[in-house]
């Protein structure tokens, strides 16, 4: 949709999440549910980045890694590196190739120089992980990364006023005197199409747009440059949620926010997105511009996504690709492609190699085997998968 | 069908309003279902006026809180009671009342100084009313709930959840069919000869096909998908399992105690199913006066019902088992029906082991075990994945090819409608604004309201179409707007609107709406 885009945001590497299973005699560990694994996009200044898929496959727990809600595994967020940092990691991660960290328990492998780049990306880590960062200045990144919560019926409490929901950030972050917070209080409100009257209501007065609306100015209050959308229309109906998707982007041309909109609804990420994200049982299937991904979708999952979503118009023929099956569970991911066992394209490699991330054209990544170069896993397809960091998105042609 | 009911207007073409009439299995008039809290009367439903014709689907959609679900409980007779009644209105079920007595089973008096009602039940009466409910519901009309996980009991399998219906509805044949196996019959031996050799040329085809023969055999229906699991589970070794299969044959068979047991109980059903033919010819008359004369069968079917029920779970031991075996494999039958590849298993398991999709296969399998005339699907999909979704839709227009059930969909999401539904009904606040075949709807749509629900909805095929939205939100239903009850939120609100409510007018074949800025004529039902 945009041609140029802004500096680099946000910029997720590698990132895995795994929360351990406990049980048997002293609950010991016994096995993982590998929620995340190893995803890497990049999130700019004031575009909207789609987060789509099914239940279970992750998509909520980016959301959180992504502010530091919890801690990740393994993997870095990088908050606005420089132009030159954000090189010199693309360059790192191409050389230590896509399969850098420990998985299933096994030692990475490493090329030669492998330990000197793993001590260049801590340094660089220490200074702009999210996850590395302390005291102030973890402070400061966390008034800039803000959230929406998918129900706005639990997620705003209801025994505080309205007005003290909103001004509640600030008071933590001590911005401004009472008087100049509840000020800025009213001017969020009217931001988001609320009467600052409502102000000295509690939340149970609201109706869930309403209160999505009250969730929104909270988001809002500390000025951040970042949100996660976690299904903000989802519990809403669909009058109230175009209300809602429409203050959104409003607000973005406003303030040049960037979302994360987390969504399993695709039409929505459909009008709200520049580019989305498509992940699968941890793992991102595909990657690309909005209009390329809705109009040419290559992985045989996203085509299903898009086939299965019903389209309001009646006289439309399309042709149905049914899924079999359900999602497997991710504690017990399937070998090779995670897809394979419901794939209507599946090959015997499927179940064997897993298929990298790989660049089709521009800003086009696909992780499948259908597609040439991405076959056994040898050192060209690793090269392929190494394309597919931040340094090649930035040439991307028009769509 | 008998005579058209009073309501009827009387027609030049008797005999095509008839063919009309009989070819509307559910007809819904001026339904008014309020709830008294103590914050005042909630008036969910206003006056709700609706018909399902025989196999088709009709889809009722509207946003959060405007009636829908409220709807299909009132036709179910599902309503919490108190705090919930029906007010008014007439639910006709193949032309007989499903609301008869109504009237009599309560008394409103308002408190004054407040907007609460007081409600005096009786309960008697409404006891008697559910009672001939029973006959309905499950068998006639079937439900599926919205949430899946709730829907179901957690402490009880699968096979006896789905079980207890196939026994409530098709205890008859059940029985039956138990009571004419003869699994030692002649043909039995060389059908499971049969059953094996095709089970080592690993064809389920012909296994299929010697199965049913085996069946035939042993004059047991279920015996066929019996064999067919115990063969399919183990392709590598079917020897193996002859002597499973003769054990559930040789389990199949009866002994003399059980025989006689099981006599009695057809005796009875007998008795049952006459009494019952008396009551659906009584329906089928239709007339509400006829109706009240049959009251004695009726309550008398209710009563021998409520005594299979009993006698079904408590008779000895040695009739229930070969019962439950009878259920359990129909049960299979039932769950492969609604594409279930692993049928035994999930009939063996418990809720809590299912997915979502797997759980609503199985209240689906569960609804239909009756063979209902009319399915009312209340959100089936709204709690389930995409890819899940397009799965159960799939299924639904399926079964609906298959079987002819009519489908009743509620559902907030317009994309569903559009590919299942053939009519669709739009609520707003407790009414139907506009009923419209769905193509209709979706290219030409009248009311306002439809035209804001649609021009609200993010299209995956037109991403660049501006999003418009209705301003405000869904009214509440104790002080309702006056006359239409849109206008507030209408963009072409005139002082009309405010004042009376739209009568429902004819705009085209099969195209009615409830809006002043058309002057069709006034639509009759």
């Amino acid at each position: 949709m945009e041609s140029d885009r802004g500096q680099v945001l946000l910029s997720v590497r590698n990132l895995r999440k795994y929360f351990p299973i406990r049980g048997g005699l002293f609950s010991s560990h016994i096995g993982d549910v590998r929620a995340v694994d190893g995803v890497s996009f990049d999130i700019h200044k004031g575009e909207t980045v789609g987060l789509v898929g099914e239940s279970g496959c992750g998509k909520t727990t980016v959301g959180r890694l992504l502010l530091r809600l919890i801690e990740p595994t393994s993997g870095h967020t990088f908050y606005r590196p420089p132009p030159e940092v954000e090189e010199r990691l693309d360059s790192i991660y191409d050389q230590l190739g896509p399969m850098n960290l420990p998985d299933n328990g096994g030692v990475p492998k490493l090329p030669p120089n492998g330990p000197q780049l793993l001590q260049e990306l801590d340094g660089l880590a220490s200074k702009y992980s999210i996850y590395r960062m302390r005291g102030p200045r973890l402070r400061q990144i966390r008034g800039k990364l803000q959230i929406v919560f998918q129900d706005p019926f639990s997620s705003l409490s209801p025994r505080m006023l309205v007005r003290d929901i909103v001004a509640e950030p600030l008071e933590i972050h001590h911005m401004g005197t009472s008087r100049t917070r509840y000020q800025r209080v009213a001017e969020l409100m009217q931001a988001v199409g609320l009467n600052p009257d409502h102000l000295w209501r509690f939340p149970h007065e609201f109706s869930g747009g309403q209160r999505q609306r009250i969730g929104i100015a909270r988001a809002l209050a500390l000025r951040p440059d970042f949100i996660v959308l976690d299904e903000p229309t989802s519990a809403l109906d669909v009058s109230v949620q175009a209300q809602i998707l429409n203050i959104l982007t409003k607000l973005q041309k406003e303030q040049d926010l960037a979302y994360l909109f987390i969504s399993h609804h695709l039409s929505v990420v459909r009008a709200l997105s520049h580019r989305v994200v498509v992940m699968y049982l941890g793992k991102v299937v595909e990657r690309a511009p909005t209009d390329t991904l809705f109009d040419r979708p290559m992985h045989p999952y996203t085509q299903a996504l898009l086939a299965a979503i019903p389209i309001p118009d009646p006289s439309l023929n399309r042709e149905r690709i049914l899924l079999k099956g359900d999602v497997p569970s991710p504690a017990a991911p399937p070998p090779g492609c995670r897809f394979h066992t419901r794939c209507p394209a599946v090959m015997p490699v499927c179940s064997k190699v897993e298929p990298p991330l790989i660049r089709v054209q521009g800003d086009h990544f696909v992780a499948c085997h259908l597609f040439p170069g991405t076959g056994s896993g040898t050192g060209s397809a690793d090269a392929l998968a190494s394309a597919a960091s931040p340094q090649a998105l930035a040439s991307s042609p028009a769509s | 069908m008998g005579a058209a009911p009073a309501e009827a207007p009387v027609q030049p073409d008797v005999a095509a309003h008839e063919r009309e009439i009989g070819n509307v299995i559910l007809d819904v008039r001026n339904l008014r279902t309020y709830f008294f809290t103590y914050d005042g009367v909630v008036k969910a439903l206003d006056g709700v006026s609706l018909n399902v014709r025989r196999g088709e689907t009709v889809g009722l959609v509207g946003e959060t809180g405007c009636g829908k679900s409220v709807t299909a409980f009132s036709i179910t007779k599902l309503i919490a009671d108190p705090p919930g009644r029906i007010m008014d209105g007439v639910i006709l079920y193949k032309g007989a009342n499903l609301l008869w007595g109504l009237d009599k089973e309560a008394k409103f008096k308002p408190i004054p100084k407040t907007n609460r009602v007081k409600v005096r039940r009786y309960y008697h009466r409404i006891k008697r009313a559910q009672e001939r409910m029973n006959a309905v519901r499950g068998g006639g009309i079937s439900m599926i709930f919205q949430e899946p996980q709730s829907a179901l009991n957690p402490i009880f399998a699968i096979s006896d959840q789905v079980g207890e219906a196939l026994l409530l509805h098709r205890g008859e044949d059940i029985i039956e069919s138990i009571l004419h196996a003869t699994p030692r019959a002649p043909g039995v031996e060389p059908a499971i000869r049969e059953v094996v050799k095709a089970a080592r040329a690993n064809n389920s085809d012909i296994l299929a096909a010697a199965t049913e023969k085996l069946a035939e055999a042993a004059n047991f229906p279920s015996m066929a998908t019996q064999a067919f699991y115990i063969f399919r589970l183990n392709w590598s070794d079917p020897e193996s399992k002859v002597p499973e299969l003769r054990k559930a044959l040789d389990r199949a068979r009866l002994s003399g105690l059980q025989r006689s047991f099981l006599h009695r109980e057809s005796k009875r059903l007998g008795y049952l199913r006459e009494l019952r033919a008396i009551y659906l010819e009584e329906m089928r008359r239709g007339k509400e006066q006829r109706v009240a004369r049959s009251r004695v069968s009726a309550r008398s079917t209710a009563l021998a019902l409520r005594t299979l029920y009993f006698s079904i779970w408590g008779i000895s031991r040695n009739v229930r088992r070969p019962l439950n075996e009878e259920t359990f494999w129909r049960t299979v039958k039932l769950l492969e029906g609604v594409r279930i590849a692993n049928p035994v298993q999930v009939a063996r398991g418990y809720p809590h082991e299912l997915s979502g999709g797997m759980l609503q296969r199985v209240m689906i399998a569960m609804a239909l075990s009756a063979e209902p005339e009319l399915l009312i699907a209340d959100e089936p999909t709204t709690a389930l994945d995409v890819t899940i979704q397009a799965q159960i839709l799939e299924l639904m227009r399926d079964l609906k090819n298959r079987i002819g059930t009519a489908i009743m969909l509620i559902t907030h999401d317009l994309g569903v409608i559009a590919e299942v539904a053939d009519r669709v009904c739009v609520m707003y606040a407790g009414n139907i604004v506009e009923v419209a075949p769905v193509r209709d709807l979706y290219k030409h749509p009248l009311h306002p309201y439809s035209q804001g629900l649609l021009s609200s909805i993010p299209r995956m095929d037109q991403p660049d179409k501006k999003l418009e939205s209705i301003p405000g939100s869904v009214p509440n239903l104790i002080y309702p707007p006056t006359g239409c009850r849109f206008h507030p939120r209408c963009p072409h609100a005139m002082p009309i609107c405010k004042e009376s409510r739209p009568p429902m007018t004819v705009e085209g074949e099969g195209h009615h709406v409830a809006c002043f800025l058309y002057n069709g004529p006034v639509w009759k039902g």
